[in-house]
């Protein structure tokens, strides 16, 4: 009884003086930092901030290479509790998720030529510039479906991509892999888009679909605050839009391209706004 | 030097520690999504595994048998192999962060890894001799280390295969796994015990 | 003569009889030509013309930029009317020259012909380069390029392609049987030039007629001739090299690290002209042929002749649902019939709805078909798979990069799995990660 408690109370004094010795001896230190840092970020280890898995991105933060604000799952809360780990001032991020600028589908937008092959939009785009007339178009093929982590995307009934919008987390991984830029991050608050990616000329727009935007200005004429002109495409001044006169400028666009879009992605009618709803019951 | 032959290939192939004994399944099943990682797994089993039956038999015929205290084996062990993984883990961290990166992330795995310990306890029970320990411990490191890159091997095949919903993930590498073990038992007395 | 044969490979249906026997004719000129700037491989050519600028025919209208360029002729005499972007064989649209004919055909400069023993090599080396010569199998890699090895590498072996192994096509074939003595020429021209002192004709077994009128010819110059057993892809230059000499081209290496130059049949017939004569790159033979062509046959074409042009001489059944630059193998097919003939078109097929069936992938059956079939003895099924999950490591691993396209695996594949192209989509996903790193 006794020797076994002296035993082993001295194995375990050895031991522990040895690695007392070694850890004075062979010690690295690893900033605190580092660890707390490591339970806020989000831990999908998605790879949105640019480096491989939180651990990475953890480290990189502590060592002061990299910006606080790239955990794109984590949004606004997570960047907080970063900024106040590592105790520096932040401007708050308004989160932000991806949104598919098309909606030239099977029926609606033109092809090229048949595709058969490989169902990857990557692989389909390096044959002549991808299956659609349209250079801009979504593709359909799924790339980006396969690459959300979040399951927020999916092909639709018309071949196009379509965002849940309630899923979608912005970590912009879909933008990323989309041979054509047709997805894109805009602020969550909003849910007016135009829902076009075609730069072109009207023409060339309407060689290749029939709901294409055809930057025929009509929206920035009845609403300039809220609708601006990328060449011949119009885009919708993200916090700047006013609903009342955007919903006149949806009823006037003669593709219908500019739509409001709910939760799960869908087109919905835009909610009257409040001072015109007070108006109307008596 | 024939009966040491003997005890590598016993341990390497008749009674695997992983595939025979199921000894080791955690890092078996954890580590083994690639080829490369399974294989420096492997590497640092293999270090890990020869110095602890070393320091286990040590301890074992210079400190417990002479006091009578072979009942305090188990507890000792766990003792002396933490103790030994924590400590080569530090001085690897310390001196050589290249081997870290790629072997270090795994020592913490093998720290409770109940291979090295049932290694250390087998050394005893078969009556080995210090050198004969050795080779067993190398032997069954190796053994580990085939299971481990064969196992990654037919994971990375598993990627591409039309996997069942209901089987994909998880049990349908515990499958694999099983299958691998039966095709082990082929080895079943190739050497006598 | 010892033949090997390379492993794997594929048997086609050939398709040849429709074009091979009759003679070549000479395409008439289009109401418009496109000249694309970007004939070959490296640097397109610098536009030095504008539009509303008359040329004569064979007068430069791309200059070269840099040394793997080449210049860009004028395939005719005529008016410049536009410099700009035109759908290209590639499927985008590039720089090109347009060029409306006069009907003149007026040459620049009339050149004497002149015996190529007078030239030195860095002459014919300079008058190979102005002509605009590059490979005309279809790769077209610049022919000068390949002749001036680098310091440290030297051929002692060159061997003429004139294998074909793509189906329906016989392009190179009328070549051969009509501008012989030009191939013989051109054959002198290369030993002289890279200094080998072996030659080779390779053919396959499927044109005896060809092999019978050679022999005679290959044994007063000492040529050898291989005739080899018709399998796809002999035509492939590792292939070829390999069945011909036995040598064998490393994975990545070029043919020059074993020694051996190989040529084109048209390839050689072009370079003739251009060291005996001085004249441009500015015509082809281009086979015509395919299910959904009336009158099948080889023209001689001049560069960017729209392919629409060429179907219309030789009449199209039904508006073709595919339209394949190339030989079926390897070709791309191509969404309109506004592109134009370039340097490495060697065949346009048309086919009709009823020959382009409707296929979808079905799942792979691992009966090792492709791996059997694959002459660089790749895994395709592997890697096609990996590269649909964007596992780019395993598929390196599995040495995608290797791969030389041949289509073989997606040809005798049961399953219709796109093989080629998936293994093709992981080659430029791999190579556009090393350049990120």
């Amino acid at each position: 009884m006794m020797a076994a408690m002296i035993c082993l109370g001295s194995l375990g004094c050895v031991a522990a003086l040895l690695l007392a010795m070694a850890a004075r001896r062979f010690a690295v230190t690893i900033d605190p930092r580092q660890v707390a840092l490591m339970e806020v970020l989000a831990g999908a280890n998605c790879g949105a901030c640019g480096f491989p898995g939180c651990d990475a991105y953890a480290r990189a933060l502590v060592a002061g290479t990299a910006k606080p604000d790239l955990c794109r799952p984590g949004g606004a809360e997570t960047l907080k509790r970063i900024a106040a780990i590592l105790g520096v001032e932040v401007t708050e991020r308004p989160p932000q998720i991806a949104v598919m600028y098309c909606q030239g589908g099977l029926q609606q937008a033109r092809p090229k030529y048949d595709y058969q092959g490989l169902q990857d939009c990557r692989a389909a785009q390096k044959l002549a510039r991808g299956p659609k007339l349209c250079p801009a178009g979504c593709l359909g093929l799924g790339s980006c479906v396969q690459k959300c982590p979040f399951g927020a995307l999916s092909i639709d009934a018309r071949g196009l991509a379509m965002v849940d919008r309630g899923r979608c987390t912005g970590c912009g991984l879909c933008v990323a892999i989309c041979p054509r830029q047709v997805l894109a991050l805009a602020p969550a608050t909003e849910s007016i888009h135009v829902l076009c990616n075609n730069r072109e000329s009207a023409a060339r727009v309407k060689s290749y679909c029939n709901v294409g935007c055809l930057g025929c200005r009509l929206c920035v004429r009845t609403a300039p605050e809220s609708f601006v002109m990328d060449s011949f495409l119009a885009q919708v001044r993200y916090g700047r839009g006013q609903p009342a006169v955007m919903a006149e400028a949806m009823e006037r666009c003669p593709h219908h391209c500019i739509l409001n879009l709910d939760e799960q992605g869908n087109d919905q009618i835009l909610p009257t706004p409040p001072s015109a709803r007070e108006r109307s019951t008596p | 030097m024939k009966s040491l032959l003997l005890i590598m290939v016993g341990a390497v192939f008749v009674n695997n520690f992983v595939l025979a004994r199921f000894l080791g399944l955690c890092p078996f099943l954890g580590v083994s999504k690639k080829v490369e990682t399974a294989l420096g797994m492997g590497m640092a089993v293999t270090f890990v595994m020869v110095v602890a039956s070393g320091c286990t038999w040590l301890l074992h015929y210079l400190v417990l048998t002479p006091f009578n205290l072979e009942y305090l084996q188990t507890i000792s062990f766990i003792l002396v192999i933490a103790t030994l993984v924590q400590m080569v883990e530090m001085i690897v961290r310390k001196s050589s962060p290249v081997l870290y990166q790629s072997l270090g992330i795994f020592l913490p795995l093998i720290t409770t890894n109940c291979a090295v310990l049932g290694l250390a306890v087998l050394n005893i029970q078969h009556n080995y001799s210090f050198v004969q320990s050795l080779v067993f411990a190398f032997g069954a490191a190796v053994g580990f280390t085939l299971a481990m890159v064969l196992y990654a091997g037919l994971r990375e095949r598993l990627i591409l295969c039309p996997v069942p919903r209901s089987f994909r993930g998880t049990p349908i590498e515990l499958i694999t796994a099983g299958l691998l073990a039966l095709a082990f038992m082929g080895f079943a007395g190739m050497v006598p015990n | 003569m010892i033949c090997r044969s390379f492993p794997g490979g594929t048997h086609p249906p050939g398709h040849k009889t429709a074009t091979a026997h009759a003679p070549s004719l000479i395409c008439p000129l289009p109401a418009e030509l496109v000249i694309p700037l970007a004939q070959h491989v490296g640097a397109p050519a610098l536009p030095c013309v504008t539009a509303g600028q008359q040329v004569a025919r064979g007068q430069v209208v791309g200059r070269a930029d840099g040394f793997v360029s080449v210049p860009v002729h004028a395939s005719t005499s005529g008016l410049i009317t536009a410099v700009e972007p035109r759908p290209h064989p590639c499927g985008a649209e590039l720089p090109a020259v347009v060029l409306q004919p006069d009907g003149e055909d007026a040459w620049a400069e009339e050149y004497q012909k002149q015996s190529f023993h007078v030239l030195s090599v860095e002459a014919m080396l300079e008058r190979i380069r102005e002509a605009g010569v590059v490979g005309m199998g279809g790769a077209a890699f610049p022919t000068h390029v390949k002749l001036d090895p680098p310091q440290g590498k030297s051929i002692d072996t060159v061997i003429i392609n004139a294998v074909e192994c793509e189906p329906w096509l016989t392009a190179d074939r009328r070549v051969l049987l009509e501008q012989m003595e030009k191939v013989f020429t051109g054959l002198e021209i290369l030993k002289e030039v890279s200094g080998a002192g072996h030659a080779y004709i390779g053919l396959e077994d499927n044109q005896p007629d060809v092999a019978a009128l050679l022999a005679p010819h290959c044994q007063k110059r000492d040529i050898g001739l291989a005739v080899l057993p018709t399998r796809y892809p002999q035509g492939a230059e590792r292939q070829l090299i390999y069945a011909v000499t036995g040598r064998r081209v490393p994975a990545r290496g070029l043919p020059m690290d074993v020694g051996v130059l190989v040529q084109n049949v048209g390839t050689i017939a072009a370079l003739t002209d251009a060291v005996t004569r001085g004249r441009p790159l500015i015509e082809r033979m281009v086979t015509i042929s395919g299910p959904g062509v009336i009158r099948p046959q080889n023209l001689r074409v001049r560069i960017g002749t729209p392919v629409a042009h060429l179907l219309k001489q030789c009449g199209v059944t039904e508006e073709p649902a595919m339209v394949i630059l190339g030989g079926p193998m390897m070709g791309v097919a191509q969404h309109t019939q506004a592109i134009p003939v370039v340097r490495g078109t060697s065949g346009v097929l048309a086919f009709r709805r009823q020959d382009v069936p409707i296929t979808t992938a079905g799942p792979c059956v691992r009966c090792g078909r492709c791996v059997a079939a694959c002459p660089m003895r790749l895994q395709p099924t592997f890697i096609a798979d990996y590269a649909r999950r964007d596992e780019l490591d395993l598929a390196e691993r599995f040495a995608a990069r290797n791969c030389i396209e041949c289509g073989s695996c997606s040809f005798i594949c049961p399953a219709n799995i796109p093989l080629v192209q998936s293994i093709r989509y992981a080659k430029g996903a791999i190579l556009a990660r090393r350049r990120r790193m």
